[in-house]
């Protein structure tokens, strides 16, 4: 494998966390903008999920006939908790949305941040 | 381990519980649920003072959860850092005592036992966070005790708070993926997660450019957490319009926690010594500077009580930052005094104006004309909490700014100590106006005429707080004594080199 494939999965990483910035800066629907943060945290998740993982290794099972180097098993436990995370932060931001939407009559940002009077 | 390592838990443990259980248990029973709420809180403070007690006869405790020892094992310690913890708990039950009647009158029924169970669990976040020794850890409490936030400010009614959390929760959510993007990148690089594991691997690390990446990712997200200038933009709104008692948590305790955070991974780094730390210190004393002048001139201009004490709040993170980041043991115990006064003074002060905005209705400094002859002890409360804040001697204010001032003598920065003066004087310029609103200005507003004395469960606390901010600055050396270890420990690994 050469040098630039064998960090193929680090450069997806970057590319996909600089995505989900970029959407949650620059857009104004809020939606939008938590689908960026989802963006983000995919990115993350991904690093920490194949950061765990050996080249050429085995799944971390005692008693199975497999044998040493194995793949890190704290990754997936780390990523397990970091999705229920983000799955509540998730939630309360679209139920905010819908407060917003019913409280202001919009979810674009620009719009609400207008003075109406 | 003795047996009172296993009260360690019971910190984190006991007040989420509680929390998890309330709105099962207290379903539209708003008065009971109180009643629970508080005896948790007072039960988790207790824990915290025999904890402390310990710390104080002893050493360190610590605490492998489940019984797997660290590295492989998750580890809670109770240092001098988690001892912040004896301040959290005592400051909550002050803030659950005044905020019964005022969830009363501006909370629904249905929604009582949930606003108590979030105040619960976003101090057993806070605890777990103090005493967090893996970074994992300190990523998941740090997110329980942020969401459970964002859902306190939705709390209040009205349009502006729900846009107010959702902006919280917005950059409050990026600022938390730094950090997990940190922490996975130092997971990459050494396999381990508790801190001090991780300092000793990282030394052998291969590539210090991941290192320094991880580093600037943890100094962004908790300077976003800690509020400081360019990156408060998120505060002010959202803890202006949040309810006042959760004002009172947010700009009392939980921003506090990004300073927690910036101090761990500054010790992180320092004993890993792989990234020098020199930018960083420098990075703290210009944000520092800049945040202690923009807060004190941004909270001048400001008409609203509750908008004017956020901003003030602003200026406060910048004197801490400052303090860490001159990195003298005068100005990092500075720094922490001041953030265990700053968190009196402002809990005191939030939670003041909440009495204010409850007997009146009003929040503009300009309505509140004349308020001091009818609340007069509410007034003169706030009027303490004020002179506190800006640090006249010898009240709360006024032993971190002094010690921070001293530091910066110390390391060759005299000039710092005329930011800090400027700082107290434009606090005292915007603390005047609302001293002379208060008592030297004829009512303007017929409820102002009306207002009777706050009721005697939001008094206290207020009373009480404003009469430690004035006078704790008298035992300023006992506290200065209590975290000049820390202080040492903090800026001892760069000195030796």
């Amino acid at each position: 494998m050469t040098e630039g494939l064998a960090h193929l999965d680090y450069i997806a990483v970057v590319i996909l966390f600089a995505i989900g910035l970029y959407v949650v800066l620059t857009k104004q629907n809020l939606i939008k903008k938590i689908i960026g943060l989802n963006i983000m945290e995919t990115a993350v998740f991904g690093l920490i999920v194949t950061s765990g993982m050996v080249d050429g290794g085995s799944p971390p099972l005692l008693g199975q006939g497999l044998e040493p180097p194995y793949a890190s098993p704290i990754a997936h436990a780390l990523v397990l908790t970091g999705i229920v995370v983000a799955l509540s932060v998730t939630a309360l931001a679209l139920v905010l949305i819908l407060r917003v939407k019913a409280e202001c009559g919009s979810i674009e940002l620009d719009e609400l941040l207008e003075p109406d009077e | 381990m003795s047996s009172l390592a296993h009260l360690l838990p019971l910190t984190v443990l006991l007040p989420i519980t509680a929390g998890v259980l309330a709105p099962a248990l207290f379903h539209r029973r708003g008065l009971a649920c109180w009643w629970w709420a508080l005896a948790a809180a007072i039960l988790t403070f207790a824990t915290t003072v025999t904890l402390w007690r310990q710390l104080q006869s002893g050493s360190t405790i610590s605490y492998p959860l489940g019984g797997w020892p660290p590295p492989y094992g998750i580890e809670l310690v109770f240092d001098g850092l988690a001892a912040l913890m004896l301040v959290l708990c005592a400051l909550s039950v002050l803030i659950l005592l005044a905020a019964r009647r005022y969830v009363e009158a501006t909370v629904p029924s249905s929604r009582q036992s949930l606003f108590y169970a979030l105040i619960l669990i976003n101090l057993g976040g806070m605890n777990g966070f103090v005493a967090a020794a893996d970074l994992f850890n300190l990523f998941v409490f740090m997110e329980i005790f942020s969401i459970s936030a964002y859902a306190l400010v939705a709390l209040a009614r009205g349009p502006v708070a729900a846009l107010a959390a959702l902006k919280y929760l917005l950059v409050g959510a990026v600022s938390s993926l730094l950090v997990l993007l940190a922490v996975a990148l130092l997971h990459a690089q050494t396999g381990s997660l508790n801190m001090s594991d991780v300092a000793g691997l990282l030394a052998q690390a291969e590539a210090p450019g991941a290192s320094a990446l991880a580093l600037g990712c943890l100094v962004v997200g908790f300077l976003v957490k800690a509020a400081i200038f360019p990156l408060h933009f998120w505060l002010p709104d959202a803890h202006a319009s949040a309810p006042s008692p959760v004002s009172a948590l947010l700009s009392g305790l939980v921003v506090k926690m990004g300073i927690v955070g910036l101090v761990r991974t500054r010790i992180l780094f320092a004993e890993a010594e792989i990234v020098p730390l020199l930018m960083l210190d420098n990075l703290l004393v210009w944000l520092g500077v800049i945040a202690i002048l923009a807060g004190a001139v941004l909270a001048m201009v400001q008409r609203e009580l509750k908008l004017m004490l956020a901003y003030s709040t602003v200026a406060n993170m910048g004197y801490i930052a400052l303090g860490i980041g001159l990195a003298t043991p005068s100005a990092v115990s500075g720094a922490l005094a001041h953030t265990v006064y700053h968190a009196t003074i402002k809990t005191g002060l939030f939670l003041t104006a909440g009495s204010i905005l409850l007997c009146t209705g009003l929040s503009r400094v300009d309505d509140l004309r004349g308020l001091g002859q009818r609340m007069p002890l509410t007034s003169g409360a706030l009027v303490l909490g004020l002179l506190a804040a800006t640090g006249i001697p010898p009240t709360a204010g006024f032993v971190g700014k002094w010690q921070i001032a001293l530091g910066a003598l110390q390391a060759g920065q005299a000039w710092v100590i005329g930011v800090i003066l400027a700082g107290a004087l434009l606090t005292l310029g915007w603390a005047i106006r609302v001293i002379n609103s208060l008592f030297f200005r004829p009512p303007a507003r017929a409820r102002v005429i009306t207002a009777n004395e706050a009721p005697v469960s939001m008094l206290v606390p207020s009373v009480l707080l404003a009469v430690l901010a004035v006078s704790a600055g008298l035992g300023g050396a006992i506290l200065l004594g209590l975290v000049e270890p820390l202080a040492l420990a903090i800026v001892g690994a760069d000195h030796d080199h």
